[in-house]
């Protein structure tokens, strides 16, 4: 198995159905990314699909110095970001009618120490980040959840460094301000 | 909402077990690909290319610095209005010939 060094430079040459295999080496990664900002599992599909049809436009712009996950990653979060700007259906809709009922009752719950399951917290996040504007989901996201450093956010979403640190503490403000706001409904 | 309970709620969702793409997709992309008109992976896209695309606005906005500077400077050497009625005032009360 050679590496995507080795692959990448094959599909430079003219091998096109060589990109197939990149493309099966970085799905799980692309897929995974774009979960975070929407659960519609077609639509996830068809982000994915754009994210990897991006990358192929570009590839020529891949110089290899960093690894090639890094740089699909990077493409994964933009296009994650120009969904959730295009998206306008998220806004003003919050309603309980799409949290479960553990979700619902750790909400509601001063009790620190009810559990919440992994999906009861997606669905609140999802539901309380809907208040927040994309770039604000998308560091909180990347902070959070997928534990990036600042230097990986400000990488992907070309911002600087400063200005990520700047805007994730506003969007954890924000964040806790609608979860408050979502457990007194 | 404490912060114990907010990063509780971070902890519960970075443990959602993630989609598995499906078994075709690699080739759905692949057929995507075939359609794309304008792929030329092969093609050099070097720091040269991007000075050569940016040329036109560079040479463009070179330009309007020059017209500008140059309006500036001629605006600037003009004679105002009161050096202007000076001049005519010692043309008319100091000419040979007066009126």
């Amino acid at each position: 198995m050679s590496d995507d060094a080795e692959l990448l430079q094959r599909i430079r040459a003219g091998a096109t159905d060589e990109f197939a295999e990149l493309v099966r080496r970085h799905q799980a990664r692309v897929f995974g990314i774009l979960h975070r900002y929407e659960h519609d599992t077609q639509r996830v599909e068809d982000l994915a699909q754009e994210t990897f049809l991006k990358a192929w436009r570009a590839l020529a712009q891949f110089d290899g110095r960093a690894p090639f996950e890094n740089w699909i990653s990077r493409i994964a979060t933009r296009t994650a970001l120009d969904h959730l700007r295009r998206d306008k259906r998220r806004k003003n809709e919050i309603g309980f009618d799409e949290l479960g009922e553990d979700a619902l009752d750790w909400l509601r719950s001063d009790d620190e120490t009810t559990e919440l399951d992994s999906r009861g917290a997606a669905e609140i996040l999802d539901l309380a980040m809907r208040e927040l504007t994309p770039a604000d989901r998308v560091v909180i996201t990347m902070q959070e959840i997928e534990g990036r450093s600042v230097k990986e956010i400000a990488a992907a979403t070309g911002a600087s460094g400063a200005a990520v640190r700047v805007r994730a503490m506003r969007a954890r403000t924000k964040l806790r301000r609608a979860l408050e706001k979502l457990a007194k409904l | 909402m404490n912060e114990k309970k907010i990063k509780q709620l971070f902890e519960a969702a970075r443990l959602e077990t993630l989609p598995a793409p499906p078994p075709d997709f690699a080739a759905d992309v692949l057929r995507a690909v075939r359609r794309e008109p304008a792929a030329k992976p092969d093609e050099p896209f070097s720091i040269f290319d991007h000075l050569n695309r940016l040329f036109p606005r560079v040479a463009l906005a070179a330009a309007a610095v020059i017209v500008f500077c140059a309006v500036a400077d001629f605006t600037a050497s003009l004679p105002g209005v009161e050096d202007g009625a000076a001049q005519v005032s010692a043309q008319i009360l100091f000419s040979a010939e007066g009126l």
